[in-house]
């Protein structure tokens, strides 16, 4: 369990985070979604007390981060999978870690089997690629078997099959009872990953929803074409639905579901042949959401 | 799949279970691997090993030259004293391998993940401290022996001004003295690289410390000369020492200067590392 309380973070004249609040239960992935910049880093950090909060407070398990005497049993973070030794091999990457925890080398050989990097555990990290570094890291955030889990950006680098792993992970270690923390800013790796999402800009939350209602809140229309479209759009406007007639046998309805639409065709005997509800997509979604809040935009430069 | 265990309890708490000691102990024995997997620390002891032998094979062809001088220029040669020829440039290698211990976490970012692991800083400072004292120590006696040793060897039995010792036991004060001023140049580089943050920033200090700013010491009026001297790092090896020198501070007082470095440097540092964004 992570809760943030109105976290502030102020570097300068600059504010990351701006009272920010929010909790993270265990046994579901939560996604933390927000543009570049938007403070999702610096939450992370404060959270395992790299940075210090100019005020509010971030627990896990119900203590600061820097309270627990063996963290990496409670909890794992990858936060950059660059910060590693070039110069050291990635079986030793992980030793120096785990040295600290009395946590033995068949641990650790095991994670580098699991996450794929057996064959080069004694190969140095420096000709590594960035997909291999993630996995490192991901292996060195599970070291302790953690109950906690937080990961910044993990599937950056990773090859098709590699972003499905990681998937799978976080809804195993998610489904095991763990709390898994995943950030991002692309929706659409959350919205194949995440069962709940926060969704931050200038360090503000700006929404916290499952996937299943983000979707539905943004549900736009419902597509529906008929060889009797003129007839059914009358039908569908006397009903109170709002209509619009497109190319050939289609309309565009709002104010409906389709269950309802489909119910009033058949009363009146009308033929269907498609009816399909049209969501915007999570990528239409999170813009819209975070538009205000992005710190940088392509050709506008710094919006602050 | 990963070896994780289900969690169908709250995570047990295993801090309560280890005791500070031991948290303190493993800390220590995570940074010693992180220092002996670093190549470049390899690297700077070897550093510290040829430049031993370097001031070794400079105190020879001195000897040589000696030999062949005729008994006036004899009576006006300089001492063959490695703790000159050859202890200031040991300390250099051994200051930049102790700012290593930290600055490298810097350079690569790998601090984030030390930290994570090990959260409380002063911790994880005196872990490292640990750490580069036992190395600095270690160094500084092996390369200061070797170079008393090597340098009693070279000089036989040929007398003063050119020999500092008449009997080879006058060696083990000396030695003694300029292994502590090692382990000293490290701490402080210890101290100055968790403030710095930067390795080429540290080591370029260091560098001044032990090699420039004495060197140019020289160049100062008296008896400002003197008293800017007696305080530098390197000079304070044969005042602990209690040599004969023309340095001004007594072994209690020289040791006192020299404790003064380290534990300003590491309180800085300590002050620094706790209060800082990593």
């Amino acid at each position: 369990m992570i809760e943030v309380r109105e976290l502030t973070k102020r570097y300068g004249s600059t504010l990351a985070l701006d009272r920010l609040s929010f909790h993270v239960p265990p046994g579901r992935v939560t996604g933390f979604l927000g543009p570049n910049g938007a403070g999702k880093s610096t939450t992370l950090r404060v959270i395992v007390g790299l940075h210090s909060p100019t005020s509010g407070v971030a627990l896990v398990n119900g203590r600061r981060y820097a309270e627990i005497s063996r963290p990496l049993h409670e909890v794992g973070a990858l936060l950059d999978a660059g910060a590693v030794h070039p110069g050291r091999t990635a079986f030793k990457q992980l030793a120096c870690l785990a040295r600290s925890h009395r946590i033995g080398s068949a641990r650790i050989m095991a994670l580098l089997e699991q996450v794929g990097l057996q064959d080069v555990a004694h190969r140095r990290i420096g000709g590594f690629s960035l997909g291999m570094r993630q996995r490192l890291g991901i292996a060195a955030a599970l070291l302790g078997d953690p109950g906690v889990v937080l990961l910044d950006e993990p599937v950056n680098g990773l090859d098709a099959e590699g972003i499905r792993w990681v998937r799978g992970l976080m809804r195993t270690l998610a489904a095991e009872g763990r709390t898994v923390l995943l950030s991002s800013h692309l929706m659409s790796e959350m919205a194949l990953t995440v069962d709940h999402v926060l969704v931050i800009g200038r360090g503000r939350l700006i929404a916290e929803s499952s996937m299943e209602d983000l979707a539905r809140r943004f549900r736009r229309d419902i597509l529906v074409r008929s060889p009797k479209h003129l007839e059914l759009g009358g039908v569908l406007r006397a009903a109170g639905m709002s209509v619009s007639f497109g190319p050939r046998d289609a309309l565009t309805v709002t104010g409906a579901d389709t269950a309802t639409i489909g119910d009033l065709a058949a009363e009146r005997r009308i033929p269907i042949h498609e009816l399909t509800p049209r969501d915007a997509t999570l990528e239409d979604v999170y813009l819209e959401m975070t538009e205000e809040a992005a710190d940088y935009r392509a050709g506008g430069g710094e919006s602050r | 799949m990963i070896p994780t265990t289900p969690r169908t309890a709250p995570p047990r708490n295993v801090a309560a279970e280890v005791s500070a000691l031991a948290s303190v102990l493993d800390a220590v024995a995570a940074e010693w691997l992180k220092l002996r997997t670093m190549r470049s620390a390899w690297a700077l002891s070897g550093g510290a090993a040829v430049s031993t032998l370097i001031g070794l094979v400079v105190i020879m062809s001195h000897v040589g030259s000696y030999d062949q001088a005729t008994p006036q220029e004899q009576a006006s040669f300089e001492s063959a004293d490695p703790a000159v020829a050859v202890m200031p440039l040991v300390a250099f290698f051994i200051g930049s391998l102790s700012a290593l211990a930290i600055t490298t976490e810097y350079s690569t970012g790998s601090i984030a993940p030390s930290l994570v692991a090990v959260p409380r800083r002063r911790m994880l400072l005196a872990a490292k401290t640990v750490v580069v004292t036992c190395v600095a120590l270690a160094c500084g006696v092996l390369f200061a022996s070797l170079s008393q040793i090597g340098a009693v060897l070279i000089l036989g039995d040929r007398p003063a001004p050119l020999n500092p010792w008449a009997h080879w036991w006058e060696a083990v004060p000396p030695a003694t003295g300029t292994a502590v001023t090692t382990l000293a140049t490290g701490l402080v580089a210890l101290g100055l690289g968790t403030i710095l943050r930067s390795t080429a920033a540290t080591v370029a200090l260091i560098g001044a410390l032990t090699l420039v700013v004495p060197m140019f010491a020289h160049m100062l009026p008296e008896p400002v000369h003197l008293w800017v001297a007696s305080v530098l790092i390197p000079n304070l090896a044969p005042q602990i020492a209690g040599a004969d020198s023309a340095y001004l501070l007594s072994p209690p007082a020289a040791t006192a200067v020299l404790a003064f470095y380290v534990v300003v440097t590491l309180a800085a540092a300590g002050l620094s590392f706790s209060r800082r964004d990593s």
